[in-house]
């Protein structure tokens, strides 16, 4: 046995130079720069590193984010007189402000249908697709509606939608579905107008973040669970489903996060219509910060929807995160 | 073949250097473009009060100015015709167009923030005017100005439309102009001639009175012509249309116009007890929640009741889309569409099926007040206006766009072009003009001149506000409300007083 001589110890900074292709100079340098042995200096030299990203970051996120609570407790005017001091009014006000809590029950109410049939016929439509002989071609045509701009999706539903002579009017019409009033027309069926867009256009992308997870999903336990006497759809709710959990999750994340900021084609189709009754949270943000002008009041309500976001966000990771977590640690067991 | 130096400059440069001069002049490069695209530009020739007209016109050759519009028939005309303007001048201007409440939030954007993008906007009266009056620039002083070329007509209050200039041009207090009448949309009737004459007599069976449409037509008439009209098609007539809708739609404005028409012709009701041509910053208490304001709201509600079975979906425009494609047979609408309707190729309610009348009058047994009813009548007036943070010379070079775009030359060219709507008077005293409001017609808008101007525009008839500040939050409560009492989630007690609390609760009252 050839016994290969001990190399002697490198520190981060010389591997990182050898590996990026710096002569040996230039790693000793990093070397000095990188201060390997002592922590403190390695922590600086990272953050030395990172402080452009710092910078960029601050600047395009962070310090709104301050000003945004900041004008949650102005009266600001742009361009006007100065930003007033107003007591908390904007935020004492929202506790009255029926709108603003309508809104909210609006938009959990348009999340919810939205995302519950997005992520149904998303995975059905995945397991379906999936190994099929066409998946490639059908997978291309599935996703056209997503490469829509919402706004054309809504105006192109829009017309398909109109009494007078929107095409699918009439054809829902002909079958005794709907009678001569549009379904954007009436405040019972309008909110399920504007959640059938929502999901024409993004039923595709769970589809295909589930599609890739299929393919994950380890065949050892498909095969073993079918040893132990599962059929298809036992397995697909003992193995698969677990198993696409991580991906659902974040299907489900994105979606969630784009519901409650995607007011484009709701904006086209019902302006938030007929007597308020399509119009969700963002919606009203919209036009109390760009219609009225009151930004202050606005950045109240979009701090709400801030929080509410995060909250949100962090719930369904816990939620999610559980079961995928036992699949992973099981996978890890084997 | 070719001589080659000894040490060429491309040797002497490095890959590395040419890639960082290479792109510090593309940066560069980049950005000084991106600046003179996104920027106006101003040259000066200095002219005095004796020059020519011909030098006052060019004193600002070679500039550019950026005009942000409503997507109307009168821009598209001008920017059709925008080389008319550049040989007089020798100024370029780009139009940018959008529907009103994009171009409402753009300018809006524009104003507040103080950066003049678009020295030249296109001020409507309440949505833009009411909101931003204090941001536009007074043109007064460039009208009295003598180194300007100044319209022969002048820009005094009587060479335009009766209160076409305190409409668009006059905010808060007098003896200041905000913006030049542009283009006008004025309500009036349109209705089916060829199907009143034919079931005119079924009607009168049952009413006792004929269905024809005159200046004394009232709400009350509407509601029965179209409660008429409904029965028959339920009776099985599927070729009658529905008598009638309202303007409901996502654009609120348009649902508060079509409201306020009704409780203005009940007696004269306006909102605030403010002049309603010139408008207040502090309205004070509302006058929503009255008798008269509880006994419209019942009689829209019920006129709903009876109009096309999708009322709630149809806006300003998509309800003349209806009443093109001949599915109701009375609309209450802006002049300016008659133009759409005349069309024959896009129309079925054209060749001469079509009349148009004044706005209805108010029914004496729907006002509470006692006072007289009116041909309530109310319109949007587009002004032209000039951003007040834009420089001195830019401002000027704008004026000389606003003056020539509402000058009569230029609005008889966009009515014969395109459908325009002229807001001087002038322009209907061409005898070409006045030839064409009656038909056969080269100019489908005139047939509606008579109704508009004679009758709508003027008083008692004309109401125009609110103008208040908070205009568009006004029109939203209002939208918001109607709609709710028409699907019957309120009464129309309920709605009036809902509408008084948030619009005292908005002028902090």
């Amino acid at each position: 046995m050839i016994e290969t001589p001990p190399r002697p110890a490198r520190s981060l900074g010389e591997a990182v130079g050898e590996t990026i292709g710096f002569t040996q100079e230039g790693a000793r340098y990093l070397k000095y720069e990188a201060g390997s042995l002592n922590p403190e200096g390695s922590r600086r030299y990272y953050f030395y590193l990172m402080l452009p990203a710092i910078f960029v970051l601050a600047c395009i996120t962070i310090y709104p984010f301050f000003w945004l609570i900041y004008m949650s407790l102005h009266s600001v005017d742009i361009g006007g007189a100065g930003d007033m001091w107003n007591d908390f009014r904007n935020w004492t006000r929202l506790t009255r402000d029926r709108k603003f809590q309508d809104g909210w029950l609006r938009l959990a109410h348009y999340s919810v249908l939205c995302i519950l049939f997005e992520v149904g016929i998303g995975v059905l439509l995945a397991v379906i697709l999936n190994n099929s002989r066409f998946e490639k071609v059908l997978v291309t045509i599935f996703l056209m509606p997503m490469m829509v701009a919402p706004i054309v999706a809504g105006l192109v539903w829009y017309y398909l939608y109109n009494s007078t002579f929107g095409w699918y009017h009439w054809l829902l019409q002909s079958a005794g579905i709907l009678g001569e009033t549009s379904i954007l027309g009436d405040r019972g069926t309008a909110m399920w107008g504007i959640v059938i867009v929502d999901i024409w256009q993004w039923t595709p992308l769970i589809a295909l973040i589930t599609l890739a997870g299929l393919k994950r999903v380890p065949r050892d336990q498909l095969e073993a669970n079918m040893v132990d006497g599962a059929g298809a759809f036992k397995n697909f709710f003992q193995v698969t489903l677990p198993n696409l959990y991580p991906f659902l999750l974040i299907a489900i994340l994105l979606r969630f996060m784009d519901n409650f900021r995607f007011i484009d084609a709701i904006l086209v189709l019902t302006g938030g219509g007929p007597a308020n009754s399509t119009k969700i949270l963002p919606l009203y943000l919209f036009d109390i910060s760009f219609q009225f002008f009151k930004l202050g009041r606005g950045a109240a309500i979009a701090l709400t929807l801030l929080i509410m976001t995060i909250v949100l966000g962090l719930i369904l990771v816990r939620v999610f995160e559980s079961p995928a977590g036992k699949v992973n640690q099981n996978e890890e067991g084997r | 073949m070719f001589s080659v130096p000894k040490n060429p400059i491309y040797k002497s440069v490095s890959r590395r250097k040419f890639l960082e001069l290479g792109g510090g002049v593309a940066t560069t490069l980049g950005a000084s473009s991106l600046a003179v695209g996104l920027n106006s530009v101003i040259n000066r020739t200095p002219v005095m009060a004796q020059s020519s007209d011909d030098a006052k016109w060019k004193q600002y050759a070679g500039s550019r100015l950026v005009f942000m519009s409503e997507n109307t028939p009168p821009s598209f005309a001008i920017r059709d015709n925008l080389e008319t303007f550049y040989d007089l001048t020798g100024i370029e201007v780009e139009i940018l167009t959008d529907d009103l409440p994009v171009v409402q939030q753009k300018v809006g954007i524009d104003l507040r923030g103080g950066s003049a993008d678009f020295q030249l906007n296109y001020v409507q009266d309440k949505p833009i005017g009411s909101p931003f009056a204090d941001y536009y620039e007074d043109l007064l002083k460039y009208t009295r100005d003598d180194t300007l070329p100044l319209d022969p007509e002048g820009y005094d209050e009587d060479i335009w439309f009766e209160n076409f200039l305190k409409a668009c041009g006059v905010y808060y207090e007098p003896g200041r102009i905000v913006a030049f009448p542009y283009d006008c949309a004025v309500a009036c009737t349109f209705y089916r001639q060829d199907l009143f004459e034919k079931l005119s007599k079924d009607f009168e069976v049952e009413y006792g009175y004929p269905m024809e449409f005159t200046i004394d037509t009232t709400w009350k008439n509407v509601y029965d012509f179209a409660a008429f009209f409904k029965k028959m098609r339920e009776a099985g007539h599927k070729d009658i249309p529905y008598g009638y809708a309202q303007h409901q739609g996502s654009f609120a404005w348009t649902l508060q116009l079509d409201i306020q028409r009704m409780l203005f012709a009940h007696g004269q009701w306006t909102e605030f007890d403010i002049d309603d041509k010139l408008g207040s910053k502090t309205p004070g208490p509302t006058n929503w929640g009255d008798e008269q304001s509880v006994l419209i709201m019942e009689k829209y509600k019920e006129q709903a009741e009876v109009s096309h079975p999708d009322n709630l979906a149809n806006g300003t425009l998509e309800l003349n889309t209806v009443y093109q494609a001949g599915e109701i047979a009375m609309q209450v609408q802006y002049h300016e569409f008659a133009a759409s309707i005349e069309d024959p190729n896009t129309s079925k309610a054209a060749d001469g099926k079509t009349a148009y009348a004044p706005c209805p009058k108010g029914a004496k047994e729907w006002i509470a007040t006692g006072l007289d009813p009116v041909n309530g009548c109310n319109c949007g007036i587009g002004g032209i206006g000039i951003n007040a943070a834009a420089s001195e010379d830019l401002k000027r070079a704008a004026f000389l766009f606003a003056s020539w775009a509402t000058s009569k030359g230029t609005q008889l060219d966009v009515l014969k072009k395109l459908g325009g709507t002229p807001t001087r008077k002038s322009v209907l005293e061409v005898p070409e003009v006045k030839k064409a409001e009656q038909r056969p017609t080269t100019m489908p808008n005139a047939l509606t001149f008579h109704a508009v101007y004679d009758v709508g525009i003027r008083d008692p008839n004309f109401v125009l506000g609110p103008k208040i500040p908070e205009a568009n939050e006004y029109h939203n409560i209002v939208l918001t409300e109607v709609q709710r009492c028409v699907t019957g989630e309120t009464s129309p007690e309920e709605a009036c007083e809902e509408i008084r609390w948030q619009v005292d609760d908005m002028n902090g009252i």
